[in-house]
């Protein structure tokens, strides 16, 4: 288990550019729940199709219900993971778990820091 | 020549006219006249002259003299054929009228006449040798290899890759530089090796086995990583915002402007293989709940413009999976 999580972490870690451009790199998530979140995120694109098809015949009127709690069980036979309910959108820089916006997908702190910096597109302060 | 001429004639009268005095006497002045006579030659005459033309004009003048001379006395004669036998006894057959010049020069300079004589007749030889040696010579001739070269002119990109070279610190998996052996020898190509006379300076080299080695894989894994490491090394940062836009396009970051819809998406399909899926559902049963739940999918499927005709078909084979998997179950029904 611990080496599946190394792993993971070996893998989480993105090369860094061999050219010489002066440009922010992001090479580490910011901390372990992020890097589950990003687990999840992948688990849930691979199953995506199949829970949809397996609750399509769950959530119908017309096949008998036997299928339906066939179907049920096999939905929930699944890996826990898969399902994207467990996703929890954080805030990107910081992975903060509550105050993110989901345009800018960064927390309320980390928005407020560049918008007064003058490094957020189109975004000023309000006054009325 | 003329004014040679003509003093020489004006000295044969002055000699002739004093025959009767001392022979010594008249032989100094002759001696003085004939040193003037050279000096005003070399004077008169233009820089673009050969010493060995003056010294022909010169012997012109002093056989002339000798022939006046020689009927009034045979001395000066006598000298003369002995030089010449002497001188053709050495070896090479020196050029006669050569040699009969140096002897007038000889005899004209006041130190001893035969010594100088016999000095200026080696120096003659010495350079009829070293002109022989270099009319037989001539394999390597200095001015072929000179003619070829011309000034290198470095390209830009050339220069930029070499000072990009100086500068680059990565270092290969043993520690070692990287090497720019291929970047000199593609530099030197480019000025073509092969045009030009050749030089026969080095034996030619056995080259086939290299052809016949390059020619079975052209694309080695080292030539990609190398043209990878020359494509990060040749890399300078973005001078200006349109140059850092130009690199996000590339890398994928940017899209392409103006700005295509169907970008990534090749679907070749016409619209009625999305719309008429009917054909697909054979091989469920003509009745039944689940041939009715097949036909809301296949409606629901039609009205989706977002995926492909693979995956739509994808979509209805995994329900008939699905459901003949299932068989049992549903015949228990």
């Amino acid at each position: 288990m611990a080496a599946a999580a190394l792993c993971w972490a070996l893998r989480a870690v993105r090369q860094v550019l061999p050219s010489p451009c002066p440009r922010q790199v992001r090479s580490y998530y910011v901390d372990w729940r992020m890097l589950r979140d990003v687990k999840r995120r992948r688990m849930a694109y691979e199953y995506a199709d199949e829970r949809l098809r397996i609750n399509a015949l769950r959530k119908n009127a017309i096949l008998p219900k036997e299928l339906q709690e066939v179907a049920d069980k096999e939905i929930a036979a699944l890996p826990r993971d898969s399902c994207p309910v467990r996703i929890r959108n954080r805030c990107v820089l910081t992975s903060r778990p509550r105050g993110v916006k989901r345009r800018w997908r960064l927390s309320r702190i980390v928005f407020r820091h560049f918008a007064d910096h003058a490094q957020m597109s189109g975004v000023q302060r309000a006054m009325w | 020549t003329s004014s040679v001429l003509s003093k020489d004639k004006d000295k044969s009268a002055a000699s002739k006219d004093s025959t009767p005095e001392g022979a010594a006497k008249r032989q100094e002045d002759g001696a003085e006249k004939r040193k003037q006579q050279l000096l005003d030659i070399i004077g008169n005459m233009k820089v673009e002259v050969s010493y060995r033309k003056k010294l022909q004009q010169l012997k012109a003048s002093e056989n002339k003299k000798q022939a006046m001379n020689k009927l009034e006395g045979p001395d000066s004669e006598g000298s003369m054929p002995h030089g010449i036998t002497e001188d053709t006894q050495r070896g090479k057959p020196l050029n006669p009228e050569l040699v009969k010049a140096a002897s007038a020069v000889a005899s004209s300079l006041p130190s001893n006449k035969k010594q100088t004589e016999s000095e200026l007749l080696a120096q003659l030889r010495r350079h009829e040798e070293t002109t022989d040696k270099q009319k037989k010579g001539g394999i390597i001739n200095i001015r072929n290899v000179i003619s070829e070269m011309t000034i290198k002119r470095q390209s830009p990109a050339q220069r930029a890759a070499r000072i990009s070279g100086r500068i680059s610190l990565q270092l290969d998996e043993d520690g070692q530089r990287i090497r720019r052996e291929r970047s000199s020898a593609q530099s030197v190509d480019s000025r073509s090796l092969k045009v030009g006379k050749r030089l026969n300076i080095f034996t030619k080299a056995s080259t086939e086995p290299e052809h016949a080695l390059k020619t079975v894989s052209s694309p080695t894994i080292w030539d990609l990583e190398f043209a990878k490491e020359v494509a990060a090394v040749t890399a300078q940062p973005p001078r200006n915002g349109f140059e850092e836009m130009i690199q996000w396009t590339k890398e994928g970051i940017l899209w392409e402007f103006p700005i295509d819809n169907e970008v990534g998406m090749e679907d070749d399909a016409e619209f009625h293989e999305h719309v008429f899926l009917e054909k697909h559902l054979e091989g469920f049963p003509k009745e039944g709940p689940i041939r009715h739940f097949m036909e809301l999918v296949i409606c629901g499927l039609s009205k989706n413009p977002y995926l492909s005709v693979k995956q739509k078909v994808e979509h209805i084979e995994w329900f008939q999976k699905y459901f003949e998997e299932k068989k049992e179950l549903l015949q228990e029904i």
